[in-house]
């Protein structure tokens, strides 16, 4: 018995892996074939879809931006460690002791900007502020357009009019001046600026909500739960939401890219935190000294990189998912 | 915080009845409510205000008179290429999906949606600047980067009759090439950044109408019977495909229109964008509230004028 068992567990593990790099193959390269999995035939057609699904989301463009978004997010998690200045050296005038607008040297690989920061220690925890912004503020404009959209498009009728009337008022002035009308009244900090830029990006996520609820609420399953009684709070929120969110995920890198943009174009203005690093800040401080051009052209390549990744994500999810972008028969000629 | 107009007008003065004194001049000393209903019976009667600290003593309306021709010469270029270069672009890019060329433009049309345009200007101004010697990176109006002209010495010219406030029409009405070179050598730049960085919504748009239109049953009719390639293409898809893509070209145009925030500041362009940037910092209330309404009248009338193409484009669609 005990022998046997033994047998088992060494035979077991090699063939679970040889199974799990078969798969991956399987999964990878189009058109495999693999005689071990002839009698999983049903399994095999099952996961076909999610076979066709994945390789759609291969192509070249969207594996650069991951890789480039992976880039940004490594230096977000180890910003500590792979620079030696703090925050508060970096952000604080009168504490770096050094010359502004320094060429490179040992102890400022990429020189310094004005008030004598390195540009890289910059650039380095500019990483955190970028994607801290970005994604917190999709976040909210995303959930409160989710909630706003479902409940305009499942009532309709004068809930929706006006509903809709409101968006429309906010969609009409461009989202930038309004933000930076409305961070000269309440405050310039981080988490002031991300909830209002959030609450601005609210009308457009709902407007894409709202044309997709209204193309779930015509399916079948919806009537036969509000005719087994359900209330309408159930049927908006375990019902529909789930059938309806697709668009918004497309639509979730492509927000935060254009997040990310948006802020550091405020803070180019010189209304952006200034108690934090961030990119469009050092443009801002470097753009008219034209002699040190590397203090701005390093952080526009950041900034480049960050909203590079997250749009060719978005892009990539958007050809994978988008039923109408996916053509169904070859081309005649 | 609170930009405090008074305070900015003044600078900080020791003696706080001046600001006292100040303050009551200006009616900021009465209720928000009182202000508000007072500067909306002056609005709707036609008297948008005046400006207090960026131009002071003139108008409102004045001021927008002054600076909208000025944004309509640095926009006027883009409106007109972007659609047809983006256009082309996205047929091109549809008709060889998935290939070379496909990815190449993708590629190109989403490096321009990622590229922050104040990055991009800085950038051009300063490698053009360096390496080609008859441009020069700095502001209109400077009357030593014009060293050729003989009568140009400032804009408007106070010997004109009259003026339209576009500096290139006139230049062509009182002859003044001087004014012409030094208007387009500005003008070039803030082009050449806004068409590429604008390029990629219109040709991602055509890109996906031309891909959904080439799956039809009347393009595989056309090509059964004979049709070019070109004209199944240029006549039977691109007629179709231009539906949504001419809602996206309407409004490009009306939002480009309201002045290129950043482009302006970059290039202290004074346009809309920078009126409205320097009236913010300032803490000229007045001035911004006619900016943004005039902006606001301004896309409202693109999206009026979007539903009326619809039906031109496309005479199936009635408004009923």
């Amino acid at each position: 018995m005990k022998q046997l068992s033994s047998k088992k567990i060494q035979s077991d593990i090699p063939i679970t892996n040889m199974k799990r790099f078969r798969y991956l193959k399987f999964f990878l390269i189009p058109g495999w074939r693999d005689p071990a999995f002839t009698k999983l035939e049903y399994q095999i057609g099952k996961s076909k879809s999610k076979r066709k699904l994945f390789r759609r989301l291969i192509k070249p463009l969207t594996i650069i931006g991951f890789l480039l978004l992976l880039f940004v997010t490594f230096c977000a998690i180890f910003a500590p460690w792979l620079t030696k200045y703090t925050v508060k050296v970096l952000t604080d005038k009168g504490l770096s002791g050094g010359i502004p607008f320094d060429d490179p040297t040992s102890d400022h690989p990429l020189g310094t900007t004005q008030y004598a920061y390195d540009v890289l220690g910059r650039l380095i925890w500019g990483c955190r502020t970028a994607l801290t912004f970005g994604i917190a503020t999709i976040i909210i404009g995303a959930s409160g357009g989710i909630i706003v959209g479902t409940i305009s498009a499942y009532f309709g009728g004068r809930v929706d009019a006006v509903i809709m009337r409101i968006a429309d008022l906010i969609m009409i002035f461009p989202a930038l001046i309004l933000l930076i009308l409305f961070t000269q009244m309440v405050g310039e900090q981080l988490p002031i600026m991300l909830s209002l830029f959030g609450l601005l990006s609210i009308p457009a996520f709902a407007r894409l909500m709202r044309s997709s609820v209204f193309q779930v609420k015509q399916n079948l399953y919806i009537e036969a739960a509000q005719t087994g009684g359900a209330k309408s709070f159930k049927v908006m929120f375990k019902h529909i939401i789930p059938n309806a969110i697709a668009p918004i995920i497309i639509n979730f890198f492509g927000g935060v890219g254009a997040a990310i943009l948006g802020f550091t174009s405020i803070a180019f203005l010189g209304f952006g935190d200034q108690s934090l690093p961030d990119w469009g800040t050092d443009i801002n401080f470097a753009r008219t000294k034209f002699s040190h051009y590397y203090a701005a052209f390093w952080p526009g390549l950041f900034i480049l990189i960050a909203v590079m990744g997250f749009m060719l994500i978005g892009d990539g999810l958007r050809d994978a998912l988008d039923p109408r972008l996916r053509v169904t028969t070859k081309k005649v000629i | 915080m609170f930009e405090d107009p008074v305070l900015n007008k003044l600078g900080i003065l020791p003696d706080p009845t001046i600001i006292e004194a100040e303050r009551r001049r200006m009616g900021l000393h009465l209720p928000l409510i009182t202000q508000l209903f007072i500067y909306l019976k002056n609005f709707f009667t036609g008297d948008w205000g005046t400006s207090y600290i960026v131009s002071e003593g003139k108008s409102v309306i004045q001021i927008i008179g002054e600076i909208f021709p000025k944004t309509i010469e640095l926009v006027i270029v883009p409106i007109l290429i972007i659609p047809i270069i983006g256009v082309k672009l996205g047929v091109i890019s549809a008709k060889n999906k998935d290939k070379a060329k496909d990815t190449f433009i993708r590629g190109i049309g989403i490096l321009g949606t990622c590229l922050p345009i104040f990055w991009l200007a800085t950038m051009l101004q300063y490698f053009v600047g360096h390496y080609i010697e008859i441009y020069t990176y700095g502001q209109l109006n400077l009357e030593i980067m014009s060293p050729n002209s003989v009568t140009f010495s400032q804009y408007p010219d106070p010997e004109w009759p009259f003026h339209t406030g576009f500096r290139i029409i006139d230049g062509f009405l009182f002859n003044d090439q001087g004014l012409i070179q030094d208007t387009l050598l500005h003008l070039i730049l803030p082009m050449i950044c806004m068409t590429f960085v604008s390029l990629a919504g219109i040709t991602r748009q055509t890109r996906a109408s031309m891909l959904e239109v080439l799956e039809q049953d009347y393009i595989r009719t056309a090509r059964a019977k004979g049709c070019l390639e070109n004209n199944v293409i240029s006549k039977h898809a691109l007629r179709n495909a231009l539906i949504p893509t001419s809602n996206l070209i309407i409004g490009g145009t009306a939002a480009r229109l309201t002045g290129a925030l950043f482009l302006e500041m970059a290039f202290n362009y004074t346009g809309m964008g920078f009126f409205m940037v320097t009236a913010i910092t300032l803490g000229d209330y007045v001035l911004i509230n006619g900016i943004l309404v005039f902006t606001a009248l301004i896309i409202l009338s693109g999206n009026l004028i979007a539903d009326v193409m619809y039906t031109i484009i496309d005479p199936r669609i009635a408004y009923t």
